[in-house]
Formats: structure tokens, C-alpha cells, sequence
């Protein structure tokens, strides 16, 4: 074994190898796509499309964080929806057009699902239940508030959160600000703070961190917590960005947020959680978008472009590449047990 | 495969035909000279060993002296380097576990190939061949006849998972015995046996020995060789170390061929004693589940040993001295008194399962290392890199780690590293005591020396250190004291100069002390009412109950509710979801999820559309209906592919699928267009009296179904695979194939939901059925499936639908809002998961 000779244990790896295999991938299909699309669709890199984008990449950024946190617990959040249309119908609703309540109505929106993590969280995480069962339900009774509250009818947004979220500041949208905030701080406390390197620990094996004596079932309830506080930050954008949003409006967020956070390299069995790789991964999928609808190809090719994108994402992970390389080529890599090259 | 059975009756023959006296002498079974190599390392050297009808040969060795190995040699599960395998006189080839079936091979594993979630007769059924059923009376009268004879109490309709280890392992004896085999293999029967079990296990194994089978019996124990066995062989180290009639051997002559195995590895000096010395930790009367009763004390710089046979406790011992069990009894340290929440927090565990309760395989080195002691390496808010590379590097060298560095994935470092790396993690964490269980099992020699060293440092430094290990050399070597544990308690306790490895192993193998009795009294056969609670169909009597009250309460707002027009509405909308939610169940019950049903049913309509419009002929309507399922069938076969053969996890599976079908929608039709064909969606509206006809389909297919599920094999291999993919492949399911085909199954229900749906639309429209996705889950957990698989009902599903379709009817007749159609559908998917979950939990250890 070649580890018996070049035993640098104490040393740490070249930053090249630290940098995650999905940030990598993730990388290269952005400036891949960026590239691809300057060629064949310029009109989708002009500043128009770009800032037509960017709002909802930054929104839908945003959400797959929170998808993060919980994929990164064995879990999966489906009330990803509820949350983000809750948020919005609170904050068009209550401030109802008028800039003194948003601030009010903002912090509505908070608690509420707030309530409605601590619940997820304390049934997933205490009780027991399936992740899918548990946000399932609560994805229809956050709906039910919203049309409770809405009646499905679509309001106009406030003068000031449409100043704060969708204005730019030297030519830049305001979301982007939101999203680039919201993946570092993430990106921070996951990777560099006590609490987060033990959220790791728990969701990569939680049998071995509560022998190691970690509080699973805090950090298990924490992660549905911490996500409805970035799917609520996504919901506030989301309704500034838009004029008049409707009841429905977090239903296109659910299943491109898991989308993002397997494109970014998170495992679906929970773990490492890769934040930045994942909000590059939603910008990815909101560029390849605008790139499809540049073309003039319909919604239909570009949600296939995304299905494809999704299985080649998830097989670069979940395949073992290796295996498959040395059965094509044969044995040439296959070494004499006992030797050491 | 023909030839082989036509070779074993040839040899059959021959045996009857030669003279009775050479039956007599000649051996079922005879492996010679065999060798297996696991990367090197001898895991059997040479070994040679037969089995003559009617006789019961023991074997007898130590943990890892290769009985185990030895014997899936001769049942086929492993194949050895060099060596013959001779059965019935015919030298084999090769060995594979179909083969020794057919041959007449059982074995009766240590710990049992059971499916939990399958009944005691569903178990039976999967596991025994047909033809062993047969005979006089019915088949259950058989099953039942097969658990008489072994003494189970278990009734046929229990749920395997609600069983005691002992009903367990006689239901694994009574499925090996029902085959009459030509040689039986008995790894360890009686260590989880009461004394009565023990004594009725020994009458069978005699009479099937009368009977003129051959028997290989595995223990430790020398008392029970002495009971049972004519014959016994002794194994050391991989190695033969000789065959003898038990009559003509004493148990110290056993012994010495058991003990004397010589260890490559060096220990450190033992512990000096000093008379300033106090105590260090001290055990009283300590109690748990799997333990009872144990108190030692050791001087400050002892290592406590705990020895004994492998199960007999002390893996639950050491997990209540790391705090991760519930115990009764005090474990004071310097002299302070620490509860199990203290001790979880800071006592080092090293865990005989390093993979599972060891360390996080996807993380680095550098993260297993560091996660106990993450606070130290703080400045201000965040964890300090500098600080943590510095000490975890330091730690690492002092390990003498061998890894490319610290950011490699712990699990690319062999076991040895692997194990140090958890050894530095407890270092790190300034631990109250270290408890090693088993910590040098898979760890190469060089490791081991380190290992004791370091465990050595820790206790010379004034932190006890309990090692539990089945290698009674290593204790002699490393510990000062042993602790012999046999049936969960200490049998002897052994110091200085007494902790010797013929000492260890005496005390262990002699014990003759048996499981307590306590669980006996409990072993009365289950109730009736328990046996349905715990049921799968529970559920559907919750859910029946649930929609007679809605629909009386109703009723009693509204008196129009119970007309023809509505209940011919009700039943129609059921239809679609019921034929979906049906296939979703199959995808649940395999452990899977299928999130592709919705889009598919949508996609299946805007296919429809091109091919069945109000001016297509006849053969174009078929094509129309062909391509629909060839559509369907594709489709499942892509999610089982991937899912089994890309090792997607079935929800990313599925969840590309699902966007790629509706995109493949909006590829074909850009909103709704192609209307369907006016007779057809006729014919799929036809009704009988009020009752859509397709409505009656759906009651009749969702019972052939749960027929289906409860007595075909197709059903049982699926909720085999569901419960336990590992042991539905030792009892010789084909895991891959009975994905797969479920996969197909769930788009084949979809593809007739999507002909309903179809007649409900009457269109071509791409955006509709995403939705049937969630809905069908919530009708399939309604209905009281298991999401874990393995577990379920195609009635309760149904119901689940009907109830659904129930509830959206129900807000109309009461004039509510739309809102309370969400907060009923998200309170009653959340209150079912609980009152389930609830109800199943109150399964008891009968």
C-alpha cells in the first residue's frame, strides 16, 4: 500500500484536493453553460435576461440552502413550497401595500413558520417520523393557512420590500446581495463553527455521533428550524421581485431545490453539505433556463435539459466510475495482492 | 444443474446399494485440506474434517479460530483456495449455496436469516421448498406440525419481528430440520436458549441424528460436547488441531488444544503495583439489559479486562459504561459517582462496529479526529483551523497515523489507522475513562503493538481503561484484571499473575450456566386482538370507522350527500387515484418511493391524445393504447434500473424521472389539446346502476392484489426485499429482479389511473397529473404502509384514496372553504403516521 510510505498525516491536502469533487463539477457546468450560451444564444448573456435571472436564481438559491441543511440530515423537506407561499401571501397580505406594516408583517411571516419548523423538526426528529410523511402534511397545512388568509386572490406588493429585493445597487439586483449573504453565512456556520462541524458529524452517521455523545436529535430538529428560516428569506424576496404574486407561488421550488442540492453534491443520505456548490447549482439551473428559453425551445425541452442534468449529476457521485473504467479496460490496473507499487 | 442432480441420485443409489455396514462407517461429508486466504492473512490453513450420518460431530475453538469460515466452506457461501469438498462420496467441484440445498446442506446460522416484517408462516413458506409442506394434511397444519416439533410457541400468523432471539432461532431450526437434511450445520443453537429450550433442542438434534443425519455442531461450551456430541474437533488459529471420540479425551486435554496460540505482536509491561495506589474506578452491582449483577474495582493504572464467549453480554456492558445504554447499579471514577448522560458525554467509547458506531465513513480524517473536542479548538466563534490542524496533526503523528493526510476520507485507511484514528478522537475529547470493545479486531499486527501501547499510556496516566475482547491472549498480555462473563454475568474475576489464557478460556467455555428462564413465562401463545393490532390491517378498520362517521356526520348536515349523482362522482374520482396510489404501494412496500407515478399518468394522456381523437380508426385507437404501455413499461424499467443498477436512491431515481416525463409532456403538447375520443371515455364512464364500472374494477384488482401480496411468491419476495434486503438474499430471493419488476409493477397500475384519467379530462393536457404524486403517497400512508417497506396493505391504500376523495367531496357539501381541504388532508397524513406508528409500537418481546 503506497499510505505505508508517504505517511503525511499531519499535513493537510493541496487546496486543490480540498475543493469538493461537486464544486468542481458545478463550476465548470456554470462557465460551461455561460460559454455554451454566449455562442449559440447571446441574447440570453445580455443584461436584460441577466437581470431578469438573477432574482429568481437568488431566490431559488436561497431555498435549496435550506434544502441543504435538511438533505444533509438524512431528511427532505417538501413544505418547501408551503413555507415560501406562506411568506409571500403574509408579507403582500398584511402589509396589504403598505410600507409601515411590511417590517410587521415580515416578522409574521417569521414566526409563523417558524412554528411550523419547530413542528417538523420535533416529529421528525423526537418522534420519529418519515421526513416525507411529516412535510408532506405540513406542506398542506401551510397551504391551508395560505388560502385561509388569501383566498387565493393575488395582491400587490409593497412600494419598499419591491425597493429592497428587486432594485439594484451598482447595477446589480439586490437579490443577489440576499443570496451571496445567505450562502456564506450558511457556509460559515456549517464549516466553521462548533455546532456546524457536529450538524456533519450527526447527519454523516448518527449512530456514531450519539456515541460520541452528541445531541442527535438536536441537530436533527435544528436543520428543520434553520431551513425555514432561508425558505422564509426566499419568500420575502420572491415577493418583492414579483408585482403581484400569487397563492401559489413557492410550487416551482420544491422540486428544483432538491434538484440543486444533489447537483451540488450533497448526498440524499445526508452528511457533508456543500452550500456554495449548491447555490452555484441553482444558478445553474436558472441561467440553463433563460439559455433554453433564449433558443426559443419551449418550457418543455429545458425541464428535460434539467432531468438530464439531475441523473448525470447524481450518477457522477453515486457510480463508481472506477469499478466501471477497470471492467471496459480490463485488468490493467488490477495489482498482485500483497505487492506495494 | 441436470447433471449434478442426476449424478447426486446416481451416488444415492450407490450408497443403498452398498452394504449397510459401509453406510455405517462412510462420512456424508468430508472436507479435506482445506485453505481460505482473506489478503494474505490464513483464515484456514490445511484443515480436514467429516461428518458420518447419525453422528454429532462438535467443532470446538476459540472466537476467530475459523469454525465459521470452515463451515460456510462446507455450505457454500464461501470458496476456499485449495482443498476438496466430498459429499456423499462425490468429490464437488465447486460449492455454491443452491447447490448444497439441493444436496442436502442446512445450516442454522448464529444469528438468524429471518424477515421481520413477515409472519412465522410467510417466513416458512419463502424459505422451504413446496414439496417439504406436502404430505398428509393441509400445508399449515405442516408449518404448525414443524413448530410443534421444535418446541416453538410462536403462532403461524405472528409477526417474525415481534418474536423473542430464542423463538427466532427455533424457527431457523424448525426450517432447516422440515428439509431433512443429509448434513445440518448448528452454529452456536443454544446461546440464547433457556434450559428447557436447550433440553428439547438436544432431543431434536438426537432424533434427527437417529434418523441418520449428520450433524456439525459448533460451541464453546465443553459441557454441552459432553451432553451432545460422539465426536469433537478442535480448531486453533486457522489451523487442525485434532479429532478425538469425546469418551476418549478429558476437558484439560481439550483445553490445551484450544489455548496456546502463539501472538506476533509485542505488549507493553504490565501495570507495577504500588501501595500508594488507590482506586481508580470501581463497578457495583451493575445491571442493564443483557447484564446483570457485575462489580469489579481496579487499582489506578490497572487495565480491566472482559473476557467470555462472544454474546454472552459484554458488548452490552460495555456500551452502559459508555453511557449509551440504561443501567442499574453505581460506576464511581477517582471516587466520583457518574450517571450514563456524564458518561456519554465523556468517556471515549471504541466501538467493536467501527463503521457503523465508529466513525463517520464520508468524512475526513481530519473531522472524525477533531469531533470530540471541536471546543477547544475555538477562538471567539468559530473553530480555529490553525489551532485544529496543529493538535489534530500532532495527536495523528503521535498515533503514528498512516494515511496520504489529514483531509483523506477515513475510509480509504485500512483498519488498523481506521481504529486509531477513533483512538486519537478519545484522546483528543480529555476523556473520564476509555472503553475499547473488540479494539483490535480487523487491525494488522504492526497496529496491535501501538494500540496496546497507547491503551497502556492512557491508564498509566490515570484514566481506566476497560477492554473487552474474545482473543483471551490478548487480555493475558495487555490486562491486569479480567472479568469472565458468561449469560451476563461474571463467572471469575482474575488478577496479576491468575490472567492467563488457559485461566480465560477455562472459566468461559466451562460456565454451564444458562440464559435465565424469565422470558419462559411470557412465551404463552399471542391473542388474538394483539396479532390484528399488530396486523398490517389495523389500519383499515381505523380507516373504515374514520369514513362511516364523516359520511353519517355528513349526512346529517347535508341530505343530498347520499345521492346517485354523487356517489357516482366520489367513486369515479377514487378510480384514477386508487389504480395510482396502488402502484405507489408497490414501490412502498419494497422500502423504495416512486415520485414518477403523477407525471406519468399525465404523460400517458398527452400520448393518448395523438392517437385517440374522435376521428382515429379502430387500429390507431389500439396503437394509441400499446404505446401507452410500452410508455409505462419503459418507464419503470428506468427507475428500477437506476435505482438498483446506478445505485440512485429511489427518491433522486424517481425525481428525474418525474421532471424529464413532464418536460417530454410539454415537448409534445404545449397546453391542452387533442381531444379524446367521445366512445372511448364513454366506455370508461360506463356505469352499473350508480356505481361506475370502473369503480368496481378498481374494489376487484386492489383485492386480486392483496391476494396477490399475502400468498403469492411475487407478493412475499416483495415485502421480503422491503423488510430485509440482506437476509431475503441468504433465504434466495433475487433482490435485483424483484426490484425491478416492482418498478414495472408500480407504471403498469399507473398506466391504467392514467386511462381513467384520461376519461376524466378527456384532453391532451400537460400539466396535469403532477399532482397525483403526493396525493397517492398520502393515500398509500393512509393506509397504514410503512414508508421503511416490508410492510402494508393494497385494501388499506384504497380505503386511504377513498377517504381522501372523501374529505375534498365533504368540504363542498359542508360549504367550507377551500383552505380546510388542505388542513384536512396534512392533519390526517400527520395524525395516521402517528396513531400507526403508535399502534405499532406496541409490539411486544412475546
Amino acid at each position: 500500500m503506497a499510505e505505508a510510505t508517504t505517511s503525511k498525516v499531519a499535513e493537510r491536502a493541496s487546496f486543490w484536493d480540498r475543493v469538493p469533487r461537486g464544486m468542481i463539477t458545478v463550476t465548470v457546468a456554470v462557465v460551461g453553460l455561460f460559454a455554451l450560451s454566449a455562442i449559440l444564444a447571446p441574447s440570453s448573456v445580455t443584461k436584460g435576461p441577466l437581470l431578469g435571472m438573477l432574482p429568481f436564481a437568488s431566490v431559488l438559491a436561497i431555498a435549496a440552502l435550506g434544502q441543504t441543511l435538511v438533505v444533509q440530515q438524512g431528511g427532505i423537506d417538501l413544505s418547501v413550497p408551503g413555507a415560501i407561499s406562506l411568506t409571500v401571501v403574509v408579507a403582500t397580505h398584511e402589509a396589504a401595500g403598505d410600507d409601515s406594516r411590511l417590517l410587521y408583517a415580515g416578522l409574521v411571516a417569521l414566526v409563523a413558520v417558524l412554528i411550523a419548523g419547530s413542528i417538523n423538526g420535533f416529529v421528525i426528529g423526537r418522534l420519529g417520523l418519515n421526513p416525507i410523511i411529516a412535510t408532506l402534511g405540513m406542506n398542506a397545512l401551510l397551504y391551508g393557512v395560505v388560502l385561509w388568509l388569501s383566498g387565493g386572490i393575488p395582491r400587490q406588493t409593497t412600494d419598499l420590500l419591491a425597493k429592497i429585493t428587486a432594485g439594484l445597487t451598482f447595477g446589480i439586483p439586490n437579490a443577489v446581495f440576499f443570496a451571496v449573504a445567505a450562502t456564506a453565512i450558511v457556509a460559515v456556520a456549517v464549516k466553521r463553527t462548533v455546532s456546524g462541524r457536529r450538524f456533519e458529524a450527526v447527519g454523516a452517521n448518527p449512530v456514531a455521533a450519539w456515541a460520541a455523545g452528541l445531541r442527535v436529535r438536536r441537530h436533527r430538529t435544528g436543520a428543520y428550524v434553520w431551513a425555514m428560516v432561508l425558505y422564509w428569506l426566499a419568500g420575502m424576496l420572491l415577493a418583492g421581485i414579483l408585482n403581484k404574486p400569487t397563492a401559489y407561488q413557492g410550487d416551482s421550488y420544491l422540486l428544483p431545490s432538491v434538484a440543486a442540492v444533489v447537483l451540488g453534491g450533497t448526498s440524499l443520505l445526508g452528511g457533508r453539505g456543500f452550500p456554495v456548490a449548491t447555490a452555484l447549482a441553482a444558478l445553474f439551473l436558472s441561467q440553463l433556463d433563460s439559455f433554453v428559453l433564449a433558443l426559443g425551445v419551449s418550457f418543455a425541452a429545458r425541464t428535460l435539459v434539467e432531468a438530464f442534468a439531475l441523473a448525470i449529476g447524481v450518477a457522477l457521485y453515486t457510480v463508481d466510475w472506477k469499478a466501471i473504467r477497470e471492467r471496459l479496460f480490463g485488468a490493467r490496473r488490477a495489482v498482485p495482492a500483497g505487492s506495494s507499487p | 444443474m441436470t447433471s449434478l442432480a442426476e449424478k447426486r441420485q446416481g451416488t444415492g443409489e450407490l450408497v443403498t446399494e452398498n452394504t449397510a455396514t459401509m453406510v455405517e462407517t462412510e462420512a456424508t461429508m468430508v472436507l479435506s485440506g482445506i485453505s481460505k486466504y482473506y489478503s494474505g492473512v490464513a483464515a484456514l490453513q490445511d484443515v480436514s474434517f467429516d461428518v458420518r450420518p447419525g453422528e454429532v460431530h462438535a467443532l470446538l475453538g476459540e472466537n476467530g479460530a475459523g469454525k465459521s469460515t470452515l463451515m460456510n466452506v462446507a455450505s457454500g457461501t464461501t470458496r476456499p483456495d485449495t482443498g476438496s469438498i466430498t459429499v456423499a462420496g462425490e468429490v464437488l467441484e465447486t460449492l455454491t449455496p443452491s447447490l448444497a440445498t439441493t444436496l442436502g446442506i442446512a445450516i442454522v446460522h448464529q444469528h438468524p436469516a429471518v424477515l421481520e416484517d413477515l409472519t412465522v408462516a410467510e417466513n416458512i413458506r419463502l424459505a422451504v421448498p413446496a414439496e417439504f409442506l406436502a404430505g398428509q394434511g393441509s400445508r399449515r397444519e405442516a408449518m404448525q406440525a414443524m413448530l410443534d416439533d421444535v418446541g416453538s410457541t410462536a403462532h403461524l400468523e405472528d409477526r417474525v419481528g415481534g418474536l423473542s432471539v430464542a423463538q427466532k432461532h427455533l424457527l431457523e431450526l424448525a426450517k432447516a430440520l422440515v428439509m431433512k437434511p443429509k448434513v445440518l450445520i448448528l452454529d452456536e443453537p443454544t446461546a440464547p436458549l433457556g434450559q428447557a429450550s436447550v433440553d428439547l433442542l438436544f432431543e431434536r438434534v438426537r432424533a434427527a441424528a437417529a434418523a441418520g443425519t449428520a450433524i456439525v455442531y459448533i460451541t464453546h461450551r465443553l459441557a454441552e460436547i459432553r451432553v451432545i456430541a460422539q465426536r469433537v474437533t478442535v480448531l486453533r488459529d486457522g489451523k487442525y488441531r485434532g479429532t478425538s471420540d469425546v469418551q476418549d479425551v478429558t476437558d484439560d486435554e481439550l483445553l490445551s488444544w484450544i489455548v496456546g496460540r502463539q501472538l506476533e505482536s509485542t505488549f507493553p509491561p504490565k501495570h507495577v503495583s504500588v501501595e500508594t495506589t488507590g482506586t481508580y474506578l470501581s463497578v457495583s452491582g451493575l445491571s442493564g439489559k443483557g447484564f446483570s449483577d457485575i462489580s469489579v474495582s481496579a487499582q489506578t493504572g490497572e487495565i480491566v479486562g472482559v473476557a467470555g464467549v462472544v454474546g454472552n453480554g459484554q458488548s452490552d456492558l460495555m456500551g452502559a459504561l459508555a453511557g449509551l445504554s440504561r443501567f442499574d447499579g453505581s460506576i464511581e471514577i477517582h471516587g466520583e459517582e457518574h450517571t450514563g448522560r456524564d458518561l456519554r458525554a465523556r468517556a471515549a467509547y471504541m466501538p467493536a462496529d467501527r463503521h457503523r458506531e465508529g466513525l463517520m465513513m464520508t468524512l475526513s480524517v481530519r473531522e472524525n479526529a477533531a469531533v470530540g473536542s471541536l471546543k477547544r479548538f475555538t477562538r471567539g466563534l468559530f473553530v480555529s483551523t490553525r489551532e485544529e490542524v496543529g493538535s489534530i496533526g500532532h495527536e495523528l503523528t503521535e498515533l503514528d497515523v498512516k494515511a496520504p493526510n489529514m483531509d483523506a476520507n477515513v475510509a480509504s485507511l485500512s483498519g488498523g489507522n481506521q481504529q486509531k484514528v477513533v483512538m486519537a478522537r478519545a484522546l483528543l475529547s480529555e476523556p473520564t475513562i476509555v472503553v475499547a470493545d473488540e479494539p483490535t479486531q480487523g487491525v494488522d499486527v504492526g497496529a496491535r503493538a501501538e494500540i496496546y501501547r497507547i491503551l497502556r499510556e492512557i491508564a498509566e496516566a490515570g484514566t481506566p481503561v476497560v477492554v473487552n475482547s474474545s482473543d483471551a491472549k490478548e487480555l493475558e498480555g495487555l490486562c491486569d484484571r479480567v472479568i469472565v462473563m458468561s449469560r451476563g454475568r461474571v463467572v471469575q474475576e482474575l488478577a496479576g499473575d491468575e490472567v492467563t489464557e488457559q485461566r480465560i478460556v477455562s472459566a468461559a467455555v466451562s460456565a454451564t450456566a444458562h440464559t435465565e428462564q424469565r422470558t419462559a413465562q411470557r412465551q404463552a401463545r399471542s391473542s388474538r386482538v394483539r396479532r390484528f393490532l399488530q396486523g398490517d390491517y389495523s389500519p383499515v378498520l381505523i380507516l373504515a370507522i374514520v369514513m362511516v362517521a364523516l359520511g353519517a356526520y355528513v349526512f346529517s348536515q347535508n341530505d343530498r350527500y347520499f345521492t346517485a349523482f354523487n356517489i357516482t362522482s366520489i367513486q369515479g374520482l377514487v378510480a384514477a387515484l386508487g389504480f395510482i396510489a396502488l402502484g405507489q404501494t408497490i414501490a412502498l412496500m419494497t422500502g423504495g418511493i416512486d415520485l414518477s407515478v403523477g407525471p406519468l399518468a399525465g404523460f400517458l394522456v398527452v400520448v393518448a391524445s395523438f392517437f385517440i381523437g374522435n376521428e382515429s380508426p379502430m387500429g390507431q385507437i389500439l396503437f394509441g393504447f400499446i404505446l401507452m404501455l410500452i410508455a409505462a413499461v419503459i418507464t419503470g424499467a428506468i427507475n428500477g434500473f437506476l435505482i438498483r443498477f446506478g445505485k440512485f436512491t429511489p427518491v433522486a431515481a424517481t425525481l428525474a424521472v418525474y421532471i424529464a416525463l413532464q418536460g417530454l409532456s410539454f415537448v409534445l403538447r404545449d397546453g391542452p389539446e387533442g381531444i379524446i375520443n367521445s366512445s372511448v371515455t364513454g366506455i370508461i364512464k360506463a356505469k352499473v346502476g350508480p356505481f361506475p364500472v370502473v369503480f368496481i374494477i378498481l374494489v376487484a384488482f386492489t383485492f386480486a392484489l392483496e391476494f396477490a401480496l399475502r400468498y403469492t411468491r411475487w407478493g412475499i419476495t416483495l415485502r421480503a426485499v422491503g423488510s430485509n434486503e440482506e437476509a431475503a438474499r441468504r433465504v434466495g430471493v433475487r433482490v435485483n429482479r424483484t426490484v425491478m419488476l416492482a418498478y414495472i409493477s408500480v407504471s403498469l397500475c399507473v398506466f391504467i389511473g392514467g386511462i381513467l384519467l384520461m376519461g376524466q379530462i378527456g384532453i391532451g393536457d400537460p400539466s396535469q397529473g403532477a399532482n397525483f404524486t403526493l396525493t397517492s403517497i398520502t393515500a398509500v400512508v393512509l393506509g397504514g404502509t410503512s414508508l421503511l417497506g416490508g410492510r402494508g396493505t393494497f385494501i388499506g391504500t384504497l380505503l386511504g384514496a377513498g377517504l381522501i376523495i372523501q374529505v375534498l367531496n365533504a368540504t363542498t357539501f359542508l360549504g367550507l372553504e377551500q383552505a380546510w381541504v388542505y388542513f384536512f388532508q396534512g392533519a390526517l397524513i400527520v395524525v395516521a403516521a402517528l396513531v400507526y406508528s403508535q399502534v405499532r409500537r406496541q409490539r411486544a418481546t412475546v
